[in-house]
């Protein structure tokens, strides 16, 4: 589904990724782990599409397709998901509006039927109590003056609502209490399906005691330093990545 | 014909013109005084932005078919239509005012119920006396040309169940025209309002429309008022409001502009006694060569009081927007609470923004605060949507929208609120022209 090969990416004047390469197939989880600036949003940011960032080698491909050659909003309505790490307030923009709006985005480009306000609600309500969110959310600014949880519930109700092939979600547990990450584990365990996958990027372990991963990388350094199963993310938990480090230039 | 001067020769033929009745004493004082000065110059520091040649201009042209012709005022079709038009869109008791002459059939026509809550009068049609005040040009202008005046009095007890609307509309059907308006609000005690001023304009010449309002809110009253300047594109306006407050009185005014040449609206907000509560609203959207210039000042006279404003502007094109908000604190007048922001989207390089917050406080236990930013729309928030679907353009629109809807949301006027959100849609559209 995604096949990212030796890809170097930088900001400015700074090279971020690389060299980076990682092979995400249908029906899984992945976890990808790392320190504090080893490249792991800037990996987000790039597939999603921000302009900042410049590709200079290497290569994406998305169901077969160049992604890097696609707008933001071409890759959302092929399937393309990316759950914010800071997600942003849009004060006058109506969360119900936002989210018809880029339901039917999708829809169109995928050849279905627009949803009418009608279906729209009965879905968003339907998502939103199994996120445990509040109705009221529904017609608030996007993101505005929600807590630091509410905004990662947002996130989450985007992407269930959305149901994208390949969801990125990145520092989604960041902030949240054990309630919050409870919901948001909640809401990423329905979305677990065969025909979809999942890249959790996470800078603790804490997420993946409830959302299990097929698989866990260490990224450092802008490249994957080491791949594993589960037992890697419980190990880095113990003993820190200082070890993956050591063991990966020795 | 020097068009950096009013011809005050003229203007005094013009108004000699004028038959006599209790507005002449008033006149020809305001006249006296208009000619020590005329017109304010770009040298007068609230005015340099603000070049009124084009006015002065209009006015000349006015005032020498005026001095030679008959001084009579004729309303033609297109207003009555317009009004109309208008009524059917916000649902409130409607007063028309048409080039300074208030329409009888519209005083006629508001029936017993909003009469129970209002006194109405046109001046000029009882033969009531009505001084009138004439502190600077623009007002003295005014005053000098003064053919009617609306007085309205809100009464205590129930609000009216409708906004009373004021249809300030001029006309230039028949050749370059000017208007004077003059309205004067008074509140009983513990009165409520919701007060619509709409400017419009009709007709293919040059027009400058001069409108003064005088309002005072009494002890405990509470009034949300929501000028809308709606004129034809090439037409000009200067619009003053005078508002005093009361003890415990609360006044919201949201103002929207969203059409006019070359527009000059002042409002003065005086605070004259203690538990006062203002609120100032404001949204400008300006494309082509659009001149808008909104000059706010507030007077806190007495403590504790609390005003708050925010003003926003959208500008495209080579238009040119001025925001001036001036607060001032007076000796003595503790417990002062005045905030102020002006924010502004230019969406053209070449458009301009000249926004200037200005405090002077001269009293000790006060706050305030102001802040002003000039810029183009959050990058952040703009690729957040991208991600989600939405098209580059798409984005840009909807966030534009949302930086104007915020304005629109705090006018508790909801009469208003589908005509003005379809005007700011109107409007958006030739703005985007400006985008790239």
């Amino acid at each position: 589904m995604l096949e990212i090969t030796n890809l170097k990416a930088r900001i400015g004047d700074t090279e971020i990724l690389t060299g980076l390469t990682l092979e995400v197939n249908r029906g899984e989880v992945h976890a990808i782990m790392g320190p504090n600036g080893s490249g792991k949003s800037t990996l987000a940011l790039v597939i999603a599409g921000h302009e900042d960032y410049v590709v200079t080698e290497g290569s994406v491909r998305y169901m077969g397709q160049d992604l890097l050659s696609l707008d933001p909003e071409e890759r959302a309505r092929i399937g393309l998901f990316l759950g914010f790490q800071y997600p942003v307030e849009i004060a006058g923009v109506n969360n119900a509006y936002l989210l018809k709006a880029a339901l039917n985005a999708k829809r169109r480009t995928q050849g279905q039927p627009e949803v009418d306000a009608f279906e729209f609600l009965k879905l968003a309500r339907e998502k939103m109590a199994l996120l445990d969110m509040d109705p009221a959310l529904l017609n608030r600014g996007v993101n505005e003056g929600f807590s630091g949880g509410e905004k990662k519930r947002n996130e989450i109700l985007q992407m269930a609502v959305l149901e994208p092939r390949l969801a990125i979600l990145d520092e989604t547990d960041s902030g949240l209490d054990i309630d919050a990450l409870k919901a948001v584990a909640k809401g990423v365990n329905s979305l677990r399906d065969p025909d979809r996958a999942i890249v959790l990027v996470t800078h603790y372990q804490r997420l993946l005691d409830y959302v299990e991963p097929d698989f866990v990388h260490v990224l450092s350094g802008g490249r994957i330093i080491r791949s594993g199963d589960k037992s890697l993310a419980l190990k880095l938990e113990e003993k820190g990545y200082d070890w993956v480090r050591e063991a990966a230039s020795a | 014909m020097n068009s950096t001067a009013i011809d005050t020769a003229l203007l005094e033929r013009v108004v000699g013109k004028l038959p006599g009745d209790t507005l002449t004493p008033f006149r020809l004082e305001a006249l006296r005084r208009f000619s020590e000065t005329g017109f304010p110059t770009t040298r007068h520091e609230d005015w340099r932005y603000t070049n009124l040649a084009p006015i002065i201009e209009v006015s000349n042209l006015w005032l020498r078919d005026a001095a030679s012709g008959p001084a009579e005022i004729r309303v033609d079709d297109a207003v009555t239509k317009y009004a109309a038009r208008l009524a059917s869109q916000i649902d409130a008791y409607w007063i028309v005012i048409a080039n300074g002459m208030v329409q009888m059939d519209s005083l006629a026509r508001l029936g017993e119920h909003a009469l129970r809550r209002l006194d109405a009068i046109s001046v000029a049609s009882d033969n009531l006396m009505q001084p009138v005040s004439a502190e600077e040009p623009m007002t003295r202008f005014n005053t000098a040309l003064l053919r009617d005046v609306l007085r309205v009095t809100i009464r205590a007890g129930d609000a009216l169940d409708k906004p009373l609307g004021l249809l300030m509309i001029d006309d230039a059907s028949d050749g370059a025209s000017i208007s004077q308006t003059r309205v004067i609000i008074e509140t009983e005690p513990y009165s409520r309002a919701q007060i619509i001023e709409y400017h419009a304009s009709t007709g293919d010449n040059p027009l400058f429309a001069n409108a003064v309002t005088e309002f005072e809110l009494a002890r405990g009253a509470a009034v949300d008022y929501v000028r809308i300047q709606n004129r034809d594109p090439a037409h000009f306006q200067a619009g003053k409001l005078m508002v005093r407050l009361r003890r415990d009185s609360r006044l919201r005014h949201s103002a929207f502009d969203l059409g006019g040449g070359l527009i000059r609206n002042d409002l003065d907000v005086d605070i004259a006694e203690p538990g006062a509560t203002v609120e100032l609203y404001g949204l400008y959207l300006a494309s082509g060569r659009q001149h808008i210039d909104n000059h706010t000042r507030i007077d806190h006279r007495v403590g504790p009081a609390a005003s708050t404003e925010e003003y926003r502007g959208i500008l495209s094109g080579r238009s040119r927007c001025i925001f001036n908000g001036k607060a001032i604190v007076h000796k003595g007048a503790d417990g002062t609470d005045a905030r102020q922001a002006n924010h502004n989207l230019l969406l053209s390089d070449k458009a301009e923004i000249d926004t200037k917050p200005e405090l002077e406080i001269y009293a000790d236990d006060v706050k305030c605060s102001h802040g002003a930013t000039v810029g183009q729309l959050d990058k952040s928030a703009v690729f957040y949507l991208r991600s989600r679907g939405l098209d580059r353009d798409e984005a840009t629109q909807v966030l534009t929208r949302a930086f104007a809807a915020t304005i629109v949301g705090k006018s508790t006027v909801q009469a208003v609120h589908n005509h003005v959100e379809s005007l700011i849609d109107h409007r958006l559209q030739t703005l985007a022209g400006g985008l790239s």
